[in-house]
């Protein structure tokens, strides 16, 4: 048959053969690669549940609060890298947000014509450049400019805070979380854009008539309607930041322990996964780190989940969707 | 357009995927049969390569290594990932139970250097002496600047800083910190309690870093560190070394010397082949007190039987040749001669 | 209504003034973004160009102490367990794609949409814990393993663009192909697919470029292998991004400059990847939309 829409020149009513197998093989075929992506997902929670099991069986629920990870004595917890992934997203998420905000409302609102789609695309590409990449750059370059300039200068100004105390080092929980920022701004921008490119034009220059500025346009029409899309976004980003192993890996120090400032090194759960689960040197301490990897696992599904049920809701046509927001989405 | 560059995408993924599994069927690079797969120890890893290398020209049998930590060859080979295990760590009693589960391992002690603490500080004199008891002081967080008086106690007349210590350690499962960490614990009771011996463990301060390549990096890039890492890498690195005060009382430069030194002085040989160097005789004259034994650990019944032989015996034979150049003693005697029994038995 | 008095509110003077602090810090936030982006790009071009050479992409790693190699084993490897990984994930997810859009009723196709969701939320570290548990563990790690888990990864990617692509072609199309009598299945793969051919490239290439430089299940399933060993998955594969993790945590500055320098092989390689993907997409939304 030629392929082309509509170039079959003859009226096929009668169904041959091919016909009969084809459409039964082709729902079967693709029938079975959904209950394969099914199967991912269930096998995943499976097998890690299963290689975790020695591990919650010995420490149960009470794991969560444990600040303990010593090989020596066995006794293993998550309290530090829940901390440590809660500070390190957290922070980023604060940073970027705000952050993603105004760069939408740049793209939309501020940027000349001509220069929106080029801006749009180098954020976008922030987004591709792999974390690995990010980590190598925060070992090289952002984690000495961390130390030698901007904790600091932090610690000389806002000293007196537990959270800037401490020696200044290129390592710890600040240097993360600003690499955690760099990595989820372009994903929070992409989709509050999307976002705000929906809101009705009639709506905003009835503002404009009635002698709005335009960030109180911004502040009344835009940001309003669009308050399930941002909120959506910044899920979404958490996500990613919750979830982000090697370049924090790379960037954290991979200490114990609950610290307050964020200078110190610590770890977070998809680091210390990261860091120690091939070199693990007993049955129990992997089975810890699967048992982070649950917590974790756990953690991100339930954030993802949020995310896109907040997106979803909040009315983002299905068909909007550029490349970035393939990778995040 | 779309089409032709599909068609040129597909042509060329199609053309990797033949190469993959054209090489998988037939012989990869010059072995004959599939290679040799082995995971653990960094400390042996310099030595290891120059093996790899060498073997292969020799006996067209290839080698694979992966530098994971002696922890990771440890867990590798007990759940038979890896053909052997390399440690620096022997087996504690435990391991070999979880090990054995699958068909009984042995161990035996392949190459001989040293744990050697390096440090990075601004102002202090070369070749600083400390000592056991400092070392403890410093990694239990007791002695916290470079110019505390025990350590000033041991440099008369040098200009110590006030620089912060920033004790470097390794995160991940390693021998290194096991004959650290096992020296440690027999000069300093405080530090057996506190932080025990084994191939990872909780230090009470300092900053952790990921293999010796990564302790190497994170020493130099701090001013006022200190950590511990394979000879080899000292050297190689040229990190400034501490001279430490060994039984004797002497303060004996760490390499292959010192380090040769302190095994002859020992002769007892454990049951499982352990060797260990931490405890040494007051009369053992310039050793180096924190020389360490590797060990490869491989079972003794598998299909690689005959070719784990054939590269065990080359390493604890030919192999030592390349160790002095890169920081290796030659392996003594006797522990030459308990290594070919223990070899006999594999495949037996 | 207190909208209605905006024109003759008082303190326009100040508004404006607040209008243009915000409208600074705007462009100031958009500015920052395109600076980062440049340093790090920057970062890696500056300190990797001096490293790149013909010898440099066509030697292997070299040994312990040793000078002068290269990350020609790398670039392999990572051919190898990407094209793999492509091949298992790209004609799944199409496939999945077409099932939701074409076959599924909706209350079997919105689940399916959901799982697909959570899939892609899963930390890719985890799903290297899942294939380690599947296919390493008392075996041995390999470039088999570390492309499925990347075909995981893909998976999402691949099935969602699609499904928005397939979900564009105009529905007078296939409505015209019934009409004519022919069966579903030709319709499927003689009129969808070939009008979505651009959109489902897209997700193909993004999906190519992410996973291309994915390192955390590639640390658990594919990182321990033997220098000679170039092309065969059954063993460990050298990849580009283990390279570089492994001599970033290095102190030597060769090992850096080699990381710069594999750094910018990967970034070109995911940037051309992404740029042709979105004028793929570009023009697929022309043509459906035209």
């Amino acid at each position: 048959m030629e392929a082309g829409a509509l170039s079959t020149p003859v009226l096929r009513a009668r169904r041959n053969r091919k016909d009969r197998i084809g459409d039964p093989l082709l729902r079967g075929l693709s029938g079975l690669a959904a209950a394969v992506a099914v199967a991912a997902i269930l096998g995943i929670s499976y097998e890690v549940t299963k290689i975790a099991s020695p591990a919650i069986s010995r420490f149960g629920l009470g794991f969560l609060t444990v600040n303990d990870w010593n090989p020596v004595t066995e006794r293993f917890g998550a309290a530090p890298f829940l901390y440590g992934t809660v500070v390190t997203a957290g922070i980023a998420l604060l940073l970027a947000a705000p952050l993603s905000i105004a760069i939408s409302v740049y793209l939309t609102e501020l940027a000349p014509q001509r220069l929106r789609r080029p801006v749009a695309t180098l954020v976008d590409m922030l987004a591709a450049i792999p974390t690995v990449i990010l980590g190598l750059w925060g070992i090289l370059v952002l984690g000495p400019f961390m130390r030698d300039t901007i904790e600091p200068a932090l610690k000389s100004a806002f000293g007196f805070l537990p959270i800037f105390s401490g020696d200044p080092s290129a390592f710890g929980y600040l240097t993360a979380a600003l690499i955690l920022t760099i990595m989820i701004t372009p994903i929070i921008t992409s989709v509050t854009r999307e976002v705000f490119e929906t809101v009705p034009g009639e709506l905003k220059e009835g503002f404009y008539a009635l002698g709005a500025t335009r960030w109180e346009m911004v502040r009344r029409v835009v940001l309003p309607y669009s308050r399930a899309g941002i909120v959506g976004g910044a899920m979404l980003g958490l996500g990613r930041a919750i979830g982000e192993a090697i370049a924090v890996a790379q960037v954290i120090g991979g200490a114990y322990g609950i610290h307050a400032s964020l200078f110190h090194t610590g770890g977070t759960l998809a680091a210390q996964i990261a860091a120690q689960f091939q070199g693990a040197p007993n049955q129990l301490q992997r089975s810890s780190l699967a048992y982070l990897g649950l917590i974790l696992l756990v953690f991100a599904v339930i954030v993802n989940v949020i995310a896109r049920v907040i997106v979803r809701r909040g009315g983002l046509e299905e068909a909007e969707f550029t490349p970035t927001e393939a990778e995040a989405l | 357009m779309t089409k032709r560059l599909l068609s040129v995408g597909l042509a060329l993924a199609l053309a990797i995927l033949v190469a993959a599994c054209g090489s998988s069927s037939g012989e990869s690079s010059g072995g004959s049969g599939s290679p040799l797969i082995g995971a653990g120890s960094t400390l042996v890893a310099p030595l290891m390569s120059k093996w790899q290398s060498d073997y292969a020209s020799k006996t067209e049998a290839t080698v694979t290594y992966g530098a994971i930590g002696s922890g990771g060859g440890i867990d590798q080979i007990t759940s038979r990932t890896v053909d052997f295990g390399a440690s620096d760590a022997p087996l504690s009693e435990e391991q070999f139970e979880e090990a054995n589960a699958k068909g009984e391992v042995e161990q035996i002690p392949w190459a001989l250097s040293g744990t050697v603490p390096a440090y990075n500080v601004s102002g202090a004199p070369e070749n600083l002496k400390l000592s056991g008891e400092v070392l403890a002081g410093i990694y239990l967080g007791e002695i916290t600047s470079w110019d505390d008086p025990a350590i000033a106690k041991l440099n008369p007349g040098a200009g110590l800083p006030n620089t912060k210590i920033t004790p470097v350690y390794r995160s991940d499962g390693s021998g290194d910190t096991y004959a650290f960490t096992n020296y440690l614990s027999t000069i300093s009771p405080e530090f057996k309690s506190k932080v025990g011996t084994s191939t990872q463990v909780k230090f009470p301060t300092g900053v952790g870093a990921e293999k010796n390549d990564g302790v190497s990096a994170a020493i130099t890039q701090t001013d006022g560190a200190i950590g511990y890492v394979g000879l080899a890498y000292a050297l190689q690195n040229e990190l400034s070394m501490p001279l430490v005060e060994n039984s004797a009382g002497e303060f004996p430069e760490p390499g292959v010397k010192s380090v040769e030194a302190a095994a002859d002085a020992v002769s007892k040989i454990g049951p499982n082949n352990e060797i260990s160097l931490a405890e040494l005789p007051s009369s053992a004259a310039g050793a180096y007190p924190i020389s360490t034994y590797t060990y490869v650990i491989a079972p003794l019944e598998s299909d690689k039987a005959e070719a784990l032989k054939k590269f065990i015996a080359y390493a604890i034979g030919a192999g030592q040749e390349f160790g002095p150049d890169l920081d290796f003693a030659p392996l003594p005697k006797q522990v030459v001669a308990a290594g070919k029994k223990a070899i006999g038995k594999i495949g037996s | 209504m207190e909208h209605a008095l905006y024109a003759q509110s008082g303190g326009l003077r100040r508004r404006r003034r607040v209008n243009r602090a915000v409208e600074l810090t705007s462009t100031v936030a958009a500015v920052l973004a395109v600076a980062v982006l440049l340093l790090v790009v920057g970062s890696v071009l500056l300190k990797g160009l001096g490293a790149l050479s013909i010898h440099f992409l066509t030697t292997p790693t070299a040994l312990f102490g040793e000078e002068g190699g290269g990350i020609s084993n790398a670039i392999i490897g990572t051919a190898i367990v990407v094209a793999l990984a492509a091949a298992m994930a790209i004609p799944v997810g199409l496939l999945v794609a077409i099932y939701t859009t074409e076959f599924a009723p909706p209350r079997i196709g919105n689940p399916v949409r959901f799982v697909l969701d959570v899939l892609n939320g899963v930390p890719t570290i985890v799903t290297g814990i899942f294939v380690y548990g599947l296919l390493v563990a008392g075996r041995q790690q390999s470039g088999y393993a570390a492309a499925v888990a990347l075909a995981i990864i893909m998976l999402p990617i691949v099935a969602r663009t699609a499904q928005e692509v397939l979900a564009l072609v105009p529905a007078t199309l296939k409505e015209a192909a019934h009409a004519l009598g022919i069966a579903h299945w030709r319709t499927t793969m003689r009129v969808t697919l070939p009008t979505a051919a651009g959109g489902l490239l897209t997700g193909a290439l993004v999906a190519v470029a992410r996973v291309a430089g994915e390192t955390a299940p590639l640390i658990l399933l594919c990182s321990i292998f033997a220098p000679g060993n170039l092309t065969d998955p059954r063993e460990g594969l050298a990849t580009i991004p283990i390279f570089i993790f492994q001599a970033s945590e290095s102190p030597s500055p060769t090992a850096h400059t080699e990381a710069w320098a594999a750094a910018l092989v990967l970034i070109a390689f995911v940037l051309v990847l992404n740029l042709v993907a979105r004028a793929f997409y570009a023009r697929s939304r022309q043509r459906m939309e035209g």
